[in-house]
């Protein structure tokens, strides 16, 4: 046969193949790269929703309390949905689409976390209230009132409705012989226990820290003694005076300042208001940390006798023991899921060590509670889900995530069934705050040594350094925007002299 | 006759497959590095707008200088939402500066009239909670679509090849 035939035979038999082979790969490529996409604009929303909870509740005098916080995590979740649906609209996609593929978003805090995710509006259906009606005055209950062919209603019974729903707690749940008590962990070695301990009802919470030393003011911690001498101050603006560096104690959620002329104040909505009574300057604050932290840590080793409580006492909400799960949710017989060490006792750890028991058993209830409460509202979204026909499930989080997640206030946000050619998209986004009031860890904290130059706490050239001045929160730095008595606004650095919490200047060098 | 005419089909196949098909492969890859630089070019301006709160003329002509470095001409589109409060609605816990109330609304502006604002003013203050978008399409041909289009005898897809769209939301007040 001659050469020329046999080389259109070979371009007749190569071609389609390359061909075919050219489409197929490049589809895969496209698919991976609709995914990357769609990653990024998922990180990038969620980025958005975390910086807008941030600027929020750094510019607001009531962030810590619960109302106030739930209003700052409507507006962040406002921002992602608005975020998301302004990235999506390449691909044509508007805001109330978007929202039937996010199944949840998860707000982690301090010692719990919210969910925010689609609810069937189920309203009271047995308290009964006189309304006018038709007929004169008629006694009916809301849900007779908000009826689904009310057109007036804003919700009515059985609408599905976006919102927050209540908060759930990092507890678990003992039983030891007759002790039936709850305790509620947090993101540090702060504990809530609740419940029956020795015949007696128990409501007490405290940090748990081991190597602490002394008694009245002379305490010690890990043998470095603590300074008496603190003196707390923060840069705020008072409305009509200006900026002022003054002396402040925090009472129940709200910040108390001490004017020039010795009267204390509070600001609430760029309004200034006096105090009847004076407070006491609290120059004592880490002593009295420490004070109770050392009691508080006894209480539960010996009055409470909790000294070998351990994971095996974990119960569910029927008693029985949590167990480890198989892959077919049966709960695997000899596996504990939080282990039997004792819990508040190591030979080997000091309590607030990150391997010690205690933490191990931290860590282990909150991600426990975390993935049941989240796989309950992924899962239960499939009855929401309006048109999609995905079936909704939590994705497996990698250990790091996790990781990420038990030490850090974040937002969880989930994005399933998109469809991006060669599959379906299940994508989900961990973004974690770090400048925030609800937890200090090491990386919340600067050390300003002799020379002007700043250190992160844990920073090995202060090893050397011994010439300490000053401590400051990340939080100090973030610029904050208040209102002016004049309607513009005033923007500024509320950088404080020395941090709140348990660290002196001292105790800080000589840990290192 | 049949021989000569084999020879030159398999010269033509042999010509597209030695020149043609790389020439593709060749410009796709030109156009997925394009693709590349335009992204990060537009995610680093609307990054650089949201950090500073401020859409400047120089920063706006920098962006046009670097996607127009890959060799196309681009569409670029701008859009922001900028926040107007409802401070009649406030409730006694939330302070006026707080961003992203349930019930604000948004004023969109668009190309048209930010590229008339940065004539005059040579730079818009935008502050926290405002929105801004920017989409950059190509809309001259590459090669890659013109080599397309002649092996598919015109009827190839005449949209766009790059495009690159980037939003978010403003953290910091511009003034």
């Amino acid at each position: 046969m001659k050469i020329q035939y046999l080389a259109v035979i070979f371009i007749i038999i190569i071609l389609p193949i390359s061909v075919i082979l050219n489409g197929y790969t490049r589809s895969q490529v496209e698919t991976l790269d609709l995914q990357i996409s769609y990653d990024n604009k998922l990180n990038n929303a969620t980025y958005d929703a975390v910086k807008t909870f941030q600027l929020n509740t750094i510019n607001s005098d009531t962030s810590d309390l619960a109302n106030s916080k739930l209003t700052d995590i409507e507006a962040s979740a406002n921002i992602f949905f608005k975020s998301i649906a302004n990235n999506f609209n390449m691909a044509g996609y508007n805001q109330d689409v978007l929202k039937d593929y996010v199944p949840a978003l998860v707000y982690t805090m301090y010692d719990g976390y919210y969910i925010y995710s689609p609810y069937t509006n189920t309203l009271d259906d047995k308290n009964e209230v006189e309304v006018i009606g038709n007929g004169g005055v008629e006694k009916k209950s809301d849900a007779q009132i908000l009826h689904s062919g009310n057109e007036n209603a804003t919700y009515k019974q059985g609408d599905k409705i976006s919102g927050i729903k209540p908060y759930i707690s990092y507890s678990c749940r003992y039983k030891k012989g007759n002790d039936d008590f709850v305790i509620t962990y947090s993101l540090d070695n702060y504990i809530v226990i609740q419940g029956m301990i020795g015949g007696n009802w128990v409501y007490d919470s405290g940090y748990l820290l081991d190597n602490v030393g002394g008694t009245g003011n002379n305490m010690t911690y890990r043998g470095v003694p603590i300074n008496a001498s603190e003196n707390l101050t923060e840069t705020v603006y008072v409305p009509n005076e200006g900026l002022k560096t003054l002396p402040c104690i925090k009472i129940n959620g709200v910040k108390y300042y001490k004017d020039n002329d010795g009267t204390w104040f509070s600001i609430m909505n760029e309004k200034k208001y006096k105090q009847p009574e004076n407070f006491e300057e609290r120059t004592t604050a880490g002593i009295k940390f420490y004070q109770k932290a050392q009691a508080f840590t006894y209480k539960v080793r010996t009055t409470y006798g909790l000294s070998d409580l351990t994971g095996e006492h974990a119960v569910d909400e029927n008693e029985h023991t949590i167990k480890e799960k198989d892959e077919n949710g049966n709960d695997i017989s000899n596996n504990n899921k939080f282990g039997n060490y004792p819990i508040f006792s190591d030979n080997s750890n000091s309590i607030e060590d990150p391997n010690s028991n205690f933490n191990q058993q931290r860590l282990a209830v909150i991600r426990y509670t975390i993935e049941k409460n989240l796989s309950i509202a992924i899962n239960n979204y499939n009855n929401y889900s309006g048109g999609v026909t995905t079936n909704f499930q939590m994705p497996k989080l990698k250990e790091d995530e996790w990781e990420k997640i038990l030490n850090n206030v974040s937002v969880i946000s989930f994005l399933q069934g998109l469809n991006i050619g060669g599959k379906i998209y299940n994508g989900y986004s961990i973004i974690t705050n770090n400048v925030t009031n609800e937890v200090v860890n090491e990386e919340s904290i600067y050390i300003v040594t002799g020379d002007n130059k700043y250190h992160t706490a844990n920073d090995k050239d202060l090893q050397s350094n011994t010439n300490i001045k000053g401590a400051y929160l990340n939080l100090d730095f973030e610029i904050k925007t208040v209102q002016k008595s004049d309607g513009g606004n005033l923007t500024f650095i509320p950088r404080r002299k020395k941090t709140r919490r348990h660290w002196s200047t001292r105790s800080i060098r000589m840990l290192f | 006759m049949s021989d000569s005419l084999i020879t030159i089909v398999v010269i033509i196949l042999v010509a597209i497959l030695m020149f043609v098909f790389p020439l593709m492969t060749v410009s796709d890859r030109s156009d997925d590095t394009s693709q590349l630089v335009v992204d990060t070019s537009v995610a680093d301006f609307v990054n650089n707008v949201r950090t500073s709160g401020k859409l400047t003329e120089v920063q706006y002509e920098k962006f046009v200088e670097e996607i127009s470095s890959t060799g196309v001409a681009y569409n670029v589109e701008i859009e922001i939402q900028q926040r107007d409060e409802t401070p009649g609605k406030k409730t006694t816990q939330v302070s006026a500066s707080a961003v992203s109330d349930a019930n604000d609304a948004y004023i969109t502006k668009y190309t048209a009239q930010i590229m008339d604002e940065l004539d005059a003013n040579h730079e818009i203050a935008l502050k926290q909670g405002d929105f801004i978008k920017i989409r950059a399409e190509s809309k001259s041909t590459t090669i890659s679509q013109q080599v397309s289009k002649f092996l598919q005898f015109g009827a190839a897809n005449d949209t766009y090849a790059i495009a690159a769209e980037h939003a978010g939301v403003i953290t910091t007040n511009g003034k």
